[in-house]
């Protein structure tokens, strides 16, 4: 099994769930979060003063799959949250060793 | 002695205090029912005729004029109260606006100063600040004469301080005309009090806060205020010096707002700024305010009530000139507001929000003092400067002058307020002000050939800056040796809601600032925490 984790912008979250679902998702956990990557944020100015907005706000998306699907899945992910700009975020994927769903204790693929 | 007991010795000297004022003062000489306020004489006051000349014995006619002058002063009490609701209302405005512009770690401490200022300063206002202010001003009027204010310590032109009025009741201040003028006068004063808040906001110490606040009612805004506005030296400019009308401040852009603005210069100065404001070689970091809506609902409350600010400043609905007023306090705001979004839009890209709704406060405050005597093309010019005045003073008091000022106070009020006092002396068009301080004719600007009445104006600014930075700055330097004016910088750094108060404003939520307390060239991305981001820690004198 693996996990793919994807940071994304938040308005492309819609884009990317519906992808995932025709795909037959089975489940996701997402998470707002903060970040910064090569452009270490961007400035604006407050009151004539310029400031650096360090943690630009990111979504992070999590979805577990069976180890046949996670390409699949995880170019599904790139193309929905693409939009060619700098700040598009990034995509991974990582091994599981197992899960197991905590209503009926099932394990492995069952439980995804 | 423990807290405990010095808390019920304190309330109990506050009681006996009370009851010996009502004992003292329990006869009577004022008109506590009203009843008698407002007669024949009134109309035949208003009419520009002497009592001499109305027959005695026209006992019907009297009776009728009597009824007629007692309706004409209480159209002014309404108007009077009225507006002084609206200026009240104002307080609920600043509050918005300054929680706004700062974070939201300190928004429950921005809150309570907000409140506490109102209840502390219009304590120290009745017990003495209303009497050094007002207590010579009669006759007034419009408001049936105020018969019983006519104590002023200074002769002639050279007034300098009230006396009669002490806790509403010396000098038979209990009367129906000076409870309405307390009323109207209290909620102005107030707007001074608060003012200091936006300069002073993130690290002042309560304790700190509340002896300005105290400073404020009692001291440094009536005492000034009665040199403009109870009979004082300021306004005999006229008939002392033949300056025109003597300083002419209609409803206080100096006597209010460079007052306020300028105490809280003073005080921005002795507190220093706050942790992570400026780096150690002077540059100033943005450290944005958490809710820019209540910005903007704050500036459109203030827009309101300043229609009580301006337009209540007659004393009175029966000087019809109030329309004129109005209007021209609206066309400064809007001309203010849109010279402001002009300036950051073509400085910095965008329009900036909350410096517009500077530009809209700014336009007000200068508006304030020449509202009833300029025509409404130069009410617009007067909020089109003051608008960029605004840009331009906050720009100037971060990046030159490495003054702290989160709300932009001294800029608003200070500098505009000054703005407008001098406005006064340039535009003035000669269609109002009959009589002013004791001068005959209207009041007239440099515009309108008379470069006297810019003279006094300038005056006016002068003193008025002196007094204000000079008393404020001179309390607390000396209050600081025995007291703790400012938080310790932990307190500072986590907010003042739990160390101060001991309750968070915003306890649901997880507060964090994404774009705080550095400058951004080329410095790679650090902790948010300004201290660990190495920047300088607050100077404290």
């Amino acid at each position: 099994m693996k996990l793919i984790t994807a940071i994304i912008k938040p308005f492309k979250l819609d884009d990317v769930k519906t992808a995932l679902t025709e795909l037959g998702l089975g489940g996701i956990t997402v998470t707002e979060a903060r970040g910064f990557g090569r452009q270490r944020g961007h400035t604006e100015v407050y009151r004539g003063t310029e400031y650096n907005v360090d943690y630009v706000p990111k979504v992070c998306v999590e979805v577990l799959v069976d180890d046949d699907d996670a390409l699949r899945f995880a170019d599904a992910i790139v193309e929905a949250a693409r939009t060619g700009q700098i700040g598009d975020g990034k995509v991974w994927i990582t091994q599981v060793e197992t899960v197991i769903r905590v209503r009926t204790g099932e394990m492995g693929s069952d439980a995804i | 002695m423990s807290r405990g007991k010095k808390l019920f010795a304190l309330s109990l000297l506050t009681f006996v205090v009370l009851i010996v004022v009502g004992a003292s003062y329990s006869g009577h000489h004022g008109d506590p029912t009203g009843a008698v306020t407002g007669t024949a004489t009134d109309v035949i006051g208003a009419q520009g005729l002497s009592g001499d000349t109305v027959p005695v014995s026209q006992v019907g006619i009297n009776a009728l004029a009597n009824e007629t002058g007692h309706l004409h002063v209480a159209v002014n009490f309404s108007w009077l109260l009225m507006t002084g609701y609206l200026v009240l209302f104002m307080q609920v405005g600043f509050a918005f606006l300054v929680t706004g512009l700062t974070r939201a770690k300190n928004a429950g401490h921005m809150m309570m100063m907000n409140v506490a200022a109102f209840a502390i300063a219009l304590v120290a206002y009745y017990a003495v600040g209303f009497a050094f202010h007002f207590g010579g001003v009669a006759p007034v009027s419009n408001l049936g004469g105020l018969g019983p204010l006519t104590g002023l310590f200074g002769h002639g032109n050279a007034g300098v301080i009230g006396t009669h009025g002490f806790f509403l009741q010396s000098g038979h201040g209990y009367d129906v005309g000076v409870m309405a003028m307390f009323l109207f006068q209290v909620v102005f004063m107030e707007t001074a009090g608060y003012i200091i808040i936006g300069a002073i906001a993130e690290r002042i110490s309560f304790a700190g806060f509340i002896l300005a606040e105290l400073a404020m009612g009692a001291i440094i805004y009536p005492i000034y205020g009665n040199w403009l506005w109870g009979g004082g030296w300021m306004a005999h400019l006229g008939t002392s010096l033949h300056w025109a009308h003597g300083a002419v401040d209609f409803a206080g852009s100096g006597v209010v707002h460079a007052t306020g603005g300028w105490a809280a210069l003073a005080l921005a100065l002795v507190l220093g700024p706050r942790i992570g404001k400026f780096n150690k070689d002077g540059t100033p970091n943005a450290i944005p305010g958490h809710n820019i809506g209540y910005v903007v609902i704050g500036t459109m409350i203030l827009l309101f009530g300043w229609m009580g600010f301006n337009p209540g400043s007659t004393f009175g609905a029966t000087d019809l000139r109030i329309s004129v007023v109005a209007v021209n306090t609206l066309l400064s705001a809007c001309f203010g507001f849109i010279a402001a979004m002009a300036w950051t839009n073509a400085k910095y890209g965008k329009p900036d929000i909350s410096m517009s709704c500077n530009g809209m406060l700014a336009g007000l405050v200068a508006i304030t003092a020449p509202c009833a005597f300029v025509a409404p093309w130069a009410a617009s010019v007067i909020g089109l400067i003051a608008g960029f005045l605004v840009c331009y003073s906050v720009w100037f008091f971060d990046h030159v002058a490495h003054v702290d000022d989160p709300c932009g106070a001294i800029s608003v009020h200070g500098v505009n307020g000054a703005w407008g006092v001098l406005s006064l002396g340039i535009f003035a068009d000669g269609t109002y002000g009959a009589g002013w301080n004791g001068v005959s004719g209207n009041v007239k600007g440099l515009l309108y050939g008379d470069a006297g009445q810019l003279a006094a104006q300038a005056a006016h600014v002068v003193v008025g800056f002196i007094w204000a930075f000079g008393v404020t700055y001179g309390i607390f330097k000396v209050a600081g040796r025995f007291m703790k004016i400012r938080v310790s910088a932990e307190a500072e750094i986590e907010g003042l809601d739990m160390p101060e108060f001991g309750a968070l404003c915003y306890p649901d939520f997880q507060l964090v600032s994404s774009a705080v307390g550095h400058a951004p060239q080329g410095s790679p991305p650090r902790p948010t925490s300004a201290v660990a981001a190495g920047t300088d820690v607050g100077g404290r004198s």
